[in-house]
């Protein structure tokens, strides 16, 4: 059945043209090459290359970037694309986000003028992929504890620590990493040539099948002295990064909701028992409404936060909000297809089974659901509940 | 360096649900237009054509302002000039009056090809391309399945299986589905598309001669027969065999 995405509100008729344009472009390639593929490419645990290929030359990484050939495109737009991008497979929107939000807007915003002309071409085009290195082994939630050292050792600096849950890190060309000069959190680039880096892939993950995650292995990693990051020093530098990403993901769960909504609706309609489409009996009627009304709030909540963004009125609370509610309503959506799909929901025929354990490592990454709830109690109260000291 | 006008239907999107109110298909009740998919056809090989030899690409659609939109996915492809057929009071054309208003853009154009789909997907008419070519007095080489950009040259059907064929400019071209992978739009394609004019063009097209008298949807299907369990296998291809006539 032919996918009509839910717009209950028109949310359409408040997009422009271009974003439109945009939306329907991307849209068209999940259509065509990620939904027939993905599920064999889960099977297989990789992230096809030729999907890498595909959005740079559609031109969608760093969507909002602008300046050395990024698109410059809206905010709206950026989330349209994460949405359409993730309505296929988190893992497509993931690699967009880190690529774009992650690893080129660091670059964008900190680097120096020749960090971005040698690596953001490249990178929007697809040709180079980053990715981020800032969870660690023992530390989340709490980056600022980390472990990873860099030292000044003259005319280069030395690396050592680990880092874990890196997304795209096996296939990236360049990392940007997070590690602390002197008790400072600076910004670095390493390559993937540099001496003593490594990045292992990760296997064995129920969830993101189809996205590349990594460890990052510092051992005496030397790097020339021109890879830090110059214009940022502390935790602004990887939290501006996130914020970007957290919008991102605020607009994917929408395509991931979306995805199963529509699946749940159409088998409704078609799944005969009692004689009857399950669809015309009140217990499933009342989830397709629960699911309708929080896709629309959630779509809301995203159209207005992005408008935000493309104003620059926005605060990191509301980015925290609008991930954390529209994660949480995705994956709620998705066991409840599964519900919808009886035992069928659990084939990989239906989307819904990947959907739901994608989503259960989005509402994890990028800051968990429970850190965003602390982020927003410490707005209402003025204390912060992070850790035990006031 | 060449001169092509592409032709560019907006019909339902093949998916769209279509409903008839009154007699008459209810547009305003179509919520998704698309580019006739022969037409696409036909733009990809102007596209490729204009590669090789130069030159540019005018992209013409009649239609209602909605048409535009056909007309804004053909720019971020790559066309360089736009124009939309239409004038208020004009609907509906007949055949022969969306030839005359069509062959007069062509012309205006300075185009020496013509490229276009065979058929457009809604009214199935597949008049357009040799109408325009009779008005505009060239050659119409039609149901072209493959085309070598380089000659150009043209595969069409023929009585034996399939022929090449060249033709000196000016010429109109109707397009089946060739054996081409269709180009995909990018963002670059979309900001030029963004900044793209679209030139409205009207005029006299005179009287129809045609009047459809009513639209009428296709007759519903009977309901299907179902059979449950092995025992039913000789039935089922009984009647396949015997009332269906499909074995």
């Amino acid at each position: 059945m032919t996918y009509e995405a839910l717009d209950f509100y028109d949310i359409e008729s408040q997009l422009t043209e271009e974003e439109v344009m945009v939306r329907d472009m991307v849209r068209d390639w999940v259509e065509d090459e990620v939904i027939p593929n993905i599920e064999q490419a889960c099977r297989d645990g990789v992230f096809p290359d030729e999907w890498r290929v595909a959005l740079g030359e559609m031109g969608v990484l760093g969507a909002p970037l602008s300046g050395y050939e990024c698109p410059g495109l809206s905010y709206v737009a950026y989330g349209l694309i994460c949405q359409e991008l993730e309505r296929g497979d988190s893992g497509v929107r993931s690699f967009a986000s880190v690529q774009g939000s992650l690893a080129m807007y660091p670059i964008w915003d900190f680097g120096s003028e020749e960090q971005k002309q040698k690596y953001l071409p490249g990178m929007t085009r697809g040709e180079l992929v980053g990715c981020f290195g800032l969870t660690e082994p023992d530390y989340g939630s709490n980056p600022g504890d980390m472990i990873t050292r860099a030292e000044d050792k003259g005319d280069h600096y030395l690396l050592n620590g680990a880092k874990m849950w890196i997304t795209n890190g096996t296939i990236a060309d360049l990392a940007i990493v997070w590690a602390k000069l002197d008790g400072v959190i600076r910004g670095f680039i390493v390559e993937k040539d540099d001496p003593g880096y490594s990045a292992p892939e990760m296997t064995g993950k129920h969830s993101l099948k189809a996205s590349v995650t990594s460890e990052l292995v510092f051992q005496d990693c030397k790097i020339p002295k021109d890879r830090i990051l110059p214009g940022v020093e502390g935790l602004k530098g990887p939290f501006s990064c996130l914020n970007n990403a957290r919008f991102g993901i605020s607009w994917g769960a929408i395509g991931a909701a979306q995805a199963c909504f529509h699946s749940a609706k159409e088998y409704a309609l078609s799944r005969i028992q009692f004689d009857h489409p399950i669809a015309s009996y009140q217990l499933v009627q009342n989830k397709l409404a629960w699911m309708l009304r929080e896709i629309t709030k959630g779509q809301l909540l995203a159209l207005d936060l992005a408008r935000k963004k493309d104003d620059g009125t926005w605060i990191a609370e509301q980015i925290s909000l609008a991930k954390m509610n529209n994660v949480d309503m995705a994956l709620e959506i998705a066991r409840m297809a599964r519900d919808i799909h009886g035992a069928n929901g659990i084939l990989d025929e239906y989307c819904i089974m990947r959907h739901m354990a994608n989503l259960e490592s989005v509402k994890t990454y990028e800051g968990t659901h429970d850190i965003h709830n602390l982020i927003l109690g410490r707005h209402i109260t003025g204390i912060q509940a992070f850790t035990r000291e006031s | 360096m060449v001169e092509i006008a592409v032709l560019l239907k907006q019909v339902p999107d093949t998916t769209a649900r279509i409903t008839v109110s009154g007699d008459k298909v209810d547009e305003d009740a179509i919520t998704s237009w698309v580019t006739s998919p022969y037409d696409e056809y036909a733009l990809e090989a102007a596209l490729q054509h204009k590669e090789v030899a130069g030159g540019s690409i005018t992209a013409i659609t009649l239609g209602p302002a909605r048409a535009d939109k056909v007309l804004k996915d053909a720019a971020a492809l790559g066309v360089e000039q736009l124009v939309r057929v239409w004038q208020d009071g004009w609907e509906p054309l007949d055949s022969i009056q969306v030839q005359a208003a069509l062959a007069v853009a062509v012309q205006a154009s300075g185009a020496e090809y013509v490229y276009c789909g065979k058929q457009a997907a809604d009214t199935n008419q597949g008049s357009t391309g040799p109408g325009v070519a009779e008005i505009i007095g060239a050659p119409c080489i039609v149901e072209i399945t493959d085309f070598d950009v380089s000659g150009p040259t043209f595969t069409r059907s023929s009585a034996t299986g399939s022929e090449k064929v060249t033709v000196a400019a000016p010429a109109v071209l109707t397009f089946s589905k060739t054996t081409t992978e269709l180009r995909r739009p990018n963002v670059r394609g979309i900001m030029m598309a963004k900044r793209a004019q679209i030139e409205l063009v009207g005029g006299e097209v005179g009287t129809t001669n045609v009047s459809v008298v009513r639209h009428a949807s296709p007759a519903q299907k009977p309901p299907g027969k179902t059979f449950e369990g092995a025992d039913s296998v000789p039935e089922v291809v009984g009647l396949l065999r015997d009332e269906a006539k499909v074995i």
